[in-house]
């Protein structure tokens, strides 16, 4: 029983990672049905970014947290304005593609500047990692921190998205980006402004799971492995990263403790792109997702 | 301006021949002279090695290109169809004693059909759906062959070098024929079926699959072929990979290789057979000679003070950089530059 619990906390705190990076991902796709399949690479960018900031320049962890969020923010922009935006309009191969190139570069650029491949905070640790008693369960601090430190910046995104102005544009250009340009918006300030935002979010989630389990190249497919939540939880829906995302870490962090299988070692990596093709067989337009209908 | 000056076609056969002139003919027999006597003469083993593995690329990306290119169903692990094929004729041959040409087959045919599998949900979505799904699939299988016994997991396995009756293909310059021989073929292949009913059956489906429904293409059944038919090129190539490699271990099979694939078929031009030829030559010379060899020593001893990650991270940041440039510059890939060159030079010197 406190097992249960061990793995469904920790299963939850790493989907609620998953979630963030998630939203990342439906950001960018519903402002400019883009689908970025670099987020991988900036998860791992910004967590060597942070390790470098807190551990190697010795920085408080608050300040480091604030220069990570100005190197997303640059990072998106970057991306956005040079890649991007001499793309708009162009076939769904190309756009992917570009972030798939987008992708290897920064995985260059990563060994470029970090040639190390494994760090970890050691006894330096982002949140005090004491253990507290749950019930019957141990369970590190660090896990209850990264929940609600996810849950806190999905309220602030609700927020932006209700109250903002630039968060309403967003969701108008979601709708109808026709309409939109007509309105006087500059439509893309607001792609540039939603790559930023999810550079951001993708951000926090590279120092939240960076926090578990310290940085390796594996932190990589964890934007792959977000994209599973993306599927299960819908392409354009905000709640539905938010439901999928623990769902998948409780998926993974039970398969990971209770199929053992001989040899079936490491399953838990794969158990988000078994769910894809499930939910691909299934519901293919995810849990929340909108159903298209299309038009000649 | 697909046809040199003051040449007609006056019947089918003429206007269907893909070889139209003499001209035409003499430049196929010079070059084919040139392919297959030139390279193992004048060339060392890493050149023939970077021959080969371009060769073998050749065949994967056509199928690659078959798939995403004709049929525009985006595929994104093509790798993982790849690693079937590898381990299905490695498997064959070490555990069975199969002949190599047999399991040659049977590594096509198993790993297109496996593709169908993983093709499945093409029947019902597209786009961005579907390149998760083959993301999935690539995971997935390189997964299964690491956890699996008669694959040798992450040790890797052994693999019989490839032979026909008597014949040893056990040097670079043997394997050299063998590679170009079915790299003949498969473009060949590829080449005509994109001319027939099938092939035009898929240039539907690419442009607009609901509009190909209406008019009677039947769109599941094509989708699925399309998958059968580029995972079969996979499989052959996936064959060969490891019959000239000698050992096979899953690293060879990387997220990072299909993503080159993509790049390859991208930068070549998609949607055409020179395309896959253009592409995998130039990202397989710059992975395996270009860069290794000349350019990572020549920038240490001009550059001091290098960090210590360039020599593994130059690659991939040039291969990223290469297909975001592309992309952005020429989407149309190098075969529209060689289609334009081929326009100029038959015009060439009066260009009007």
């Amino acid at each position: 029983m406190d097992q249960l619990l061990q793995y469904v906390i920790t299963g939850l705190s790493v989907g609620m990672v998953y979630a963030l990076i998630a939203l990342g991902f439906v950001l960018i796709w519903k402002s400019s049905s883009v689908a970025n399949l670099a987020l991988g690479q900036i998860v791992l960018m910004s967590a060597w970014f942070n390790y470098s900031m807190f551990v190697e320049h010795g920085l408080p962890i608050y300040l480091a947290f604030v220069l990570v969020i100005m190197f997303a923010l640059m990072l998106g922009w970057v991306i956005e304005r040079f890649a991007l935006r001499p793309l708009i309009a162009q076939p769904i191969l190309s756009l992917i593609a570009v972030t798939l190139g987008i992708g290897y570069f920064l995985d260059g650029l990563i060994t470029f500047i970090w040639p190390a491949s494994t760090a970890g905070f050691g006894n330096n640790p982002i949140f005090p990692n004491d253990v507290i008693h749950i019930g019957p369960a141990i369970i590190s601090q660090q896990y209850i921190w990264v929940i609600g430190i996810g849950l806190l910046v999905f309220i602030l995104l609700t927020l932006f998205f209700r109250y903002h102005k630039m968060g309403v544009a967003m969701r108008a250009t979601a709708d109808d980006q026709m309409a939109v340009q007509a309105c006087g918006i500059p439509v893309t300030r607001v792609f540039s402004t939603s790559w930023m935002l999810a550079c951001v979010v993708a951000a926090i989630g590279g120092v939240l799971i960076s926090s578990i389990g310290g940085i390796s190249h594996g932190l990589a497919d964890t934007g792959l492995k977000a994209f599973s939540v993306v599927i299960l939880g819908g392409l354009d829906s905000f709640g539905g990263a938010l439901i999928a995302g623990p769902l998948i870490g409780l998926a993974e962090s039970l398969a990971g403790g209770y199929i053992s299988i001989e040899n079936w070692g490491g399953i838990r990596d794969v158990v988000p792109f078994i769910i894809i093709i499930i939910v691909m067989v299934i519901k293919p337009f995810g849990l929340f997702g909108e159903k298209r209908i299309e038009r000649i | 301006m697909s046809l040199p000056c003051g040449t007609r076609n006056y019947n089918y056969a003429q206007d269907m021949a893909i070889f139209r002139t003499r001209t035409h003919w003499v430049m196929l027999i010079v070059f084919l002279i040139i392919l297959f006597v030139m390279p193992p003469l004048f060339f060392n083993r890493l050149w023939l090695n970077t021959f080969n593995s371009i060769g073998i690329t050749i065949i994967a990306a056509l199928g690659l290109n078959i798939l995403v290119g004709y049929c525009g169903q985006l595929s994104i692990g093509h790798v993982g169809f790849i690693a079937v094929g590898a381990y299905t004729s490695a498997i064959l041959t070490s555990h069975f004693g199969v002949p190599f040409l047999v399991s040659l087959l049977c590594a096509g045919v198993i790993s297109g059909l496996i593709g169908i599998i993983f093709g499945l949900p093409s029947v019902r979505v597209k786009g961005f759906y579907l390149a998760i799904t083959t993301i999935a699939a690539q995971f997935i299988i390189v997964w299964i062959i690491s956890h699996w016994g008669l694959t040798g997991g992450y040790n890797g396995m052994s693999v019989p070098y490839a032979s026909i009756g008597g014949l040893v293909f056990d040097s670079p310059a043997k394997q050299f024929y063998l590679v170009m021989v079915i790299v003949l073929l498969a473009v060949f292949f590829a080449k005509n079926l994109t001319r027939t009913k099938v092939g035009r059956a898929f240039i539907a489906i690419r442009d607009n699959d609901l509009a190909a429904e209406v008019m009677g293409v039947n769109t599941s059944q094509y989708k699925l072929l399309a998958f059968f038919i580029g995972c079969f090129f996979a499989g052959i190539a996936g064959s060969l990979l490891a019959h000239t490699t000698y050992s096979l271990s899953v690293e060879q099979f990387s997220f990072n290789e299909s993503i080159l694939y993509v790049g390859m078929i991208i930068i070549g031009g998609l949607g055409t057979t020179i395309g896959p030829i253009f592409g995998a030559a130039i990202f397989r010379i710059l992975q395996k000679v270009l860069l290794p060899v000349y350019m990572v020593p020549w920038l240490e001893n001009t550059i001091t003070g290098l960090p210590a990650g360039f020599a593994s991270g130059l690659a991939p940041m040039v291969f990223g950089l290469v297909i975001v440039l592309f992309l952005i510059l020429e989407p149309r890939g190098l075969a529209h530059r060689w289609a334009l060159f081929k326009a100029a030079y038959r015009l060439w010197p009066f260009s009007y």
